[in-house]
């Protein structure tokens, strides 16, 4: 079992490294720096030199990368030049707003396509089924930007269920902060149901299959107890491991939520860093996302390690 | 009385696998169709502003059956006009990558050694970005507008060819045709070109239209944010990312380009899915 760890948190690392140098070899291409950043285009070549030197941006690529992992290591993610202030200071101010939506609309996701999942598996083949499978396909080919205009439209100015836009901080009050990131973390749960819903209702159809699901309805036991304990149970096991890998998705996705919302998040940020070519302030923030979810990943996969017997069983065995 | 019961079912299967086929490859000529009309007619000028006519709602005038925008331009022409730039620029940039993609992915199986490490870890690297960032990241290299949009794509496209082809090579290398052509001492070249390819063909093509649904999301996204194909030129994603300051006002704005994404990128999935049941199932 410790083995299992060791390897799996050390193939965590060696991603993490190879999606740094990535990432530093790309941002490396951008013409300009920060110099130039800095000063604006009409400073002098001179000037231009001395502040280079100063900051170190003369120096070949991989002492600048070694420098820059040092600081990774120690959780220092540099500067940002556009605000003049650390990135990690900036991460802290905006992760909230992000983790909020990501982690609600996980959850709005992993519930929807849990329950219409398990009907769909039961009634395989009927209306329910054929219901399911055509929303699951319609809601991963519409793009969440438009859901998210068009549920302003309708929801939030038509109907005023929602607030259209912006973020209330939970300090504000914990209903009006739900209130403000239902909308866009329904947006975001309908790209996510697809996949989901796909996986629930065949790990399901998987688990109706097998042996023990007959031993249980010969001993007489009730329909719920047959779905929920004995099936459910057995059919959550690939569906974690999909969780883990929906999540990396949809804190990407997020940076298309947030804009359309206008939530003061690490999206919009992403957005401003790319737009204006802020080096390390995009470095920080594709490493901190990556090692954010790869983490997840890991502790998923942790997780479901010990949920599931087959694999405790083997892991003990070895 | 069973094996009736599951050749019905087997049968109801395949019509609903049929329709896929159908409704898909209906939805991608119908884009198609759109974006060579664009070529021969259209409407209006899709650039041409007309600022007496602004914010003509659709039905209203019937020179503009879908309306006109924030300046007077003919929305139903530049949806016309916008699937011309989503299709080529998704065309091209799944093409670079998959080629790209398919080339690593031989190479490192049939190279083996450190190589094959060195590639397959670069690509997994690749992998480990989440969402659009990677392709974010690439804007941010080459510059916004069609050219940054395609490197993005591209480079998006890369893992998921390489991965595939990686694999069925591994998978089939103990075929008998291919041990039989490699004891007779054929070129790696040759073994790639005559033996391999026509087996990954089908897998290589049902990949590719699914990954056209794909970049069409993603291109549609970049434009969105303002990163894709940049104004006064006409792209789907652009289109709503201009509709966002008057939408609340007149929805309909965005009503056409987000239809028209929807039913291309559903187009190209549903077709991805009967081409896997068609070329792929039907022969195992």
């Amino acid at each position: 079992m410790l083995n299992y760890l060791y390897k799996r948190i050390s193939h965590a690392v060696e991603v993490l490294l190879l999606v740094s140098i990535i990432t530093f070899a790309v941002l490396m291409w951008i013409p300009g720096d920060a110099a130039q950043l800095i000063l604006g285009s009409d400073a002098t070549p001179e000037k231009l030199a001395a502040l280079r030197s100063a900051l170190g941006l003369d120096r070949p690529w991989y002492l600048q990368y070694w420098d820059w992992l040092k600081g990774f290591v120690s959780f220092d993610l540099g500067k940002s030049y556009l605000f003049g202030q650390d990135v990690s200071t900036l991460i802290r101010q905006r992760l909230p707003v992000t983790m909020s939506i990501a982690v609600f609309s996980m959850i709005i996701a992993t519930v929807i396509s849990i329950v219409l999942g398990i009907l769909a598996a039961i009634r395989k083949n009927t209306a329910v089924d054929y219901v399911s499978t055509g929303l699951m396909q319609l809601g991963s080919s519409v793009p969440a930007f438009w859901i998210g205009m068009m549920s302003i439209v309708y929801l939030g100015l038509e109907l005023q269920w929602f607030p259209i836009a912006g973020y209330v901080p939970p300090e504000r009050g914990f209903v009006a902060y739900l209130n403000s990131i239902a909308l866009p973390s329904m947006v975001l749960a309908i790209g996510e149901i697809g996949m989901l819903l796909r996986t629930v209702r065949t790990s399901m159809l998987d688990a109706l299959s097998q042996d023990f699901m007959d031993m249980a309805r010969a001993k007489g036991l009730s329909s719920f107890t047959i779905y929920f304990k004995y099936a459910l149970r057995s059919a959550m096991i690939a569906p974690s491991n999909v969780i883990g890998l929906q999540f990396a998705k949809l804190v990407g996705g997020t940076v298309v939520v947030e804009s359309v919302f206008s939530l003061p998040g690490i999206g919009r940020l992403i957005l401003v860093a790319v737009e204006q070519r802020d080096v390390f302030l995009l470095l920080g923030l594709v490493m901190f996302i990556t090692t954010l979810v790869i983490a997840i990943a890991l502790l998923v996969d942790i997780a479901v390690m010990f949920i599931n017997p087959r694999i405790r069983v083997e892991m003990q065995g070895e | 009385m069973r094996c009736k019961a599951s050749d019905s079912v087997a049968s109801k299967i395949r019509i609903k696998k049929k329709y896929h086929l159908i409704m898909g490859g209906g939805l991608t000529v119908l884009v198609a169709a759109l974006c060579l009309l664009s070529f021969i007619y259209m409407p209006h000028n899709p650039n041409e502003m007309n600022l007496g006519l602004r914010f003509v709602g659709p039905g209203q005038n019937p020179a503009f059956l879908l309306g006109t925008d924030n300046f007077g331009r003919d929305i139903l022409s530049r949806i016309i006009y916008g699937s011309r730039s989503v299709l080529l620029v998704c065309f091209v940039a799944v093409a670079l990558g998959s080629l790209a993609g398919s080339l690593l992915g031989a190479i490192a199986a049939i190279a083996k050694g450190p190589l094959s490490a060195v590639i397959m870890r670069s690509i997994d690297g690749l992998m480990a970005f989440p969402g659009i960032l990677l392709a974010m990241m690439m804007v941010a290299a080459v510059g916004k507008g069609q050219e940054g949009a395609v490197a993005a794509i591209g480079v998006f496209m890369i893992p998921p060819f390489a991965r595939l082809v990686y694999s069925l090579i591994l998978d089939s290398e103990n075929l008998l045709f291919i041990k039989a052509a490699k004891s007779y001492g054929i070129s790696r070249r040759r073994l790639l070109a005559k033996h391999y390819l026509p087996l990954l063909l089908p897998r290589l093509i049902t990949q590719f239209t699914a990954c056209i649904g794909a970049a069409i999301m993603i291109e549609t996204s970049l434009s969105f944010l303002g990163l894709g194909i940049q104004p006064p030129n006409a792209s789907w994603g652009l289109m709503l990312n201009e509709a966002r300051q008057n939408f609340l006002q007149y929805p309909y704005l965005a009503v056409g380009p987000g239809v028209a994404i929807a039913l291309s990128v559903l187009g190209f999935n549903l077709l991805g899915d009967g081409l896997n049941d068609l070329l792929i199932r039907r022969r195992s």
